[in-house]
């Protein structure tokens, strides 16, 4: 079966690309975007896990009530219940709600500002789960803005807080701050040199914890790591943003120092594998997803490091988005077969790359 | 205690290591702790989950061992009166099923927070302005109170009458923040 795109891409991308997968920020060669979740639940009622149908539907219309009614203007909300499947996929992909939220048969919504910076997701674990997600470094920027929604709706409606624990949630390993703070990093050149396995355990004993991008147990795709607190008890959020802080920092630093190695010890090699990568995304007819992770990384460290030119950085951010199969169905505006992705990915990463040189050239001639 | 590698730092960290013959102990600076760890990384080892690391509780040893046969004589342990959660339950599925759990809890709360929170087991760190402020106002409501007992005892019946309609005053508002949709006047 042949099918062919809904629409181009250039126009696909406009009406897709969110806030932080553009390449802003501090360190934003290395920290693709910073995280920050808040969770919070109401007082008197029973967690989702435990909760009745009509409990849920007080939650849902107390909070989307108090949010929607707050004077901010661009708020969107959605019943996942009411969504079709593709389009709740869709918002996994970005990161906007977890694939838990999505399941139908339980009672989340989710309410995102304008630029999809904020998310509230309602009824997943917890009744309320603030999120904030920023391009590059920005742990103070992403927290300020998740407290602030959190002061809003703390004055709104009765928290279930308590003296000892702090802000009750469903999960013990969120009890407390309730909050988790992660960055994603693209740590190639660590990953290239074994580091990471080193390094990982060693931040494990800082109270922080590193997987790859899509979640626990995961393997690191494309080279993405997701570094964040472990730890919620005890602690008071200032001092878990700075610890983390740190740590990002150094394995910014450790990253940087080994793709100074790399280059000099291995120039020739280097080039050649992010090259043929190159080569592959610009041509490849069939690009399974694993081999255009790997492939994305090594463009985007050619960028980084100069030796790829005219190929802007944040093709990775996007492309490591677009390239999962709800996107790719969006944009071929059909169900896809795994065969049929491949070929669609094929197509979609020639044709960002050809839009890529479009722009190129233009800019010469002027 | 200096550090059993470099004997030159104090020791800060007690490292175990499962051998063959059984666990040995160390005690390393933090430098010698960070280098040992490095190099006895098993990428094979996955983090365990909540639910795998609460279910090792009643196997009575902190190390992890097969801990089916002790479960099945597990006591139920207290039951949440909101949702009927038994903290045998709760260590099961690794889950709070309400707020009230966290009460009905209370006492084991520790023990459990101590090993998912690096031994931290009370909460430091934001407090909501409601919460402070209920607080504040059931404070002062039991202040009053304790005034009026006094003023009744010395037959200052006026006075008396004056802090009761203070104390319902500030129930009144208290229950406001108890409510805290719209109508309150939290601002």
């Amino acid at each position: 079966m042949e099918v062919k795109a809904a629409m181009s891409i250039n126009k696909f991308m406009k009406g897709a690309v969110t806030g932080w997968m553009t390449s802003h920020g501090e360190h934003s060669d290395i920290v693709m975007s910073t995280r920050i979740r808040l969770a919070r639940n109401l007082r008197g009622f029973r967690f989702p896990i435990a909760f009745t149908a009509d409990e849920a539907e007080k939650v849902d219309s107390q909070v989307s009530a108090a949010l929607l009614t707050s004077g901010e203007k661009g708020y969107a909300y959605m019943k996942m219940a009411e969504l079709p499947g593709l389009e709740r996929q869709v918002l996994v992909e970005k990161h906007l709600v977890s694939p838990q939220l999505t399941d139908v048969k339980r009672h989340g919504a989710v309410i995102l500002s304008e630029d999809e910076t904020l998310s509230i997701m309602l009824n997943e674990e917890d009744h309320i789960r603030i999120q904030c997600i920023y391009p590059g470094f920005q742990l103070e920027n992403a927290y300020e803005h998740a407290d602030s929604v959190d002061n809003y709706l703390e004055n709104k409606l009765p928290y279930a807080f308590d003296e000892d624990f702090g802000y009750l949630t469903s999960c013990p390993s969120n009890t407390g701050t309730g909050m988790r703070a992660s960055v994603m990093m693209h740590l190639p050149a660590l990953t290239i040199t074994k580091q990471i396995e080193r390094i990982i355990p060693a931040i494990a004993r800082l109270g922080m914890i590193v997987r790859g991008s899509y979640g626990e147990g995961s393997e690191a795709p494309g080279n993405i790591y997701q570094v964040s607190n472990q730890t919620t008890l005890g602690k008071p959020e200032k001092e878990i943003l700075a610890d983390l802080k740190n740590v990002a920092l150094r394995l910014i630093a450790h990253e940087r120092r080994s793709r100074e190695i790399l280059l000099s010890k291995s120039r020739v090699a280097l080039e050649n594998k992010l090259f043929r990568s190159l080569g592959i995304i610009s041509y490849a007819r069939l690009l399974p997803s694993g081999e255009a992770a790997r492939c994305l990384s090594d463009v985007r460290l050619g960028i980084d490091l100069g030796i790829i030119e005219d190929v802007d950085m944040s093709i990775l951010n996007e492309l490591m988005i677009f390239m999962q199969p709800g996107f790719l169905q969006q944009y071929a505006g059909a169900d896809l077969t795994a065969e049929e992705r491949d070929i669609f990915r094929a197509d979609l990463f020639r044709e960002r790359l050809r839009s890529e040189q479009q722009i190129n050239e233009n800019n010469k001639e002027n | 205690m200096l550090c059993d590698n470099c004997k030159e730092r104090p020791a800060s960290v007690i490292f175990t290591q499962e051998g063959m013959g059984g666990s040995s102990e160390r005690h390393l600076c933090e430098k010698c702790a960070f280098q040992t760890q490095m190099f006895h990384f098993d990428p094979s080892q996955e983090p365990l989950s909540i639910q795998q690391f609460l279910s090792h509780w009643f196997s009575g040893s902190e190390s992890i061992q097969p801990f089916q046969q002790s479960r099945d004589s597990m006591p139920d342990g207290p039951t949440c009166p909101d949702c009927k959660l038994t903290f045998r339950k709760f260590l099961d599925i690794g889950k709070f099923g309400c707020p009230t759990c966290y009460d009905t809890f209370r006492g084991q709360l520790p023990r459990v927070f101590s090993k998912l929170h690096n031994g931290h087991t009370t909460h430091v760190g934001k407090i909501p302005d409601s919460f402070n402020e209920r607080f504040a106002l059931k404070k002062k409501v039991e202040e009053i109170r304790s005034k009026m007992q006094e003023a009744i005892e010395m037959e200052r019946f006026e006075d008396a009458a004056a802090l009761r309609d203070e104390a319902n005053a500030l129930k009144e508002r208290l229950a406001e923040c108890g409510n805290g949709g719209e109508g309150s006047d939290v601002d």
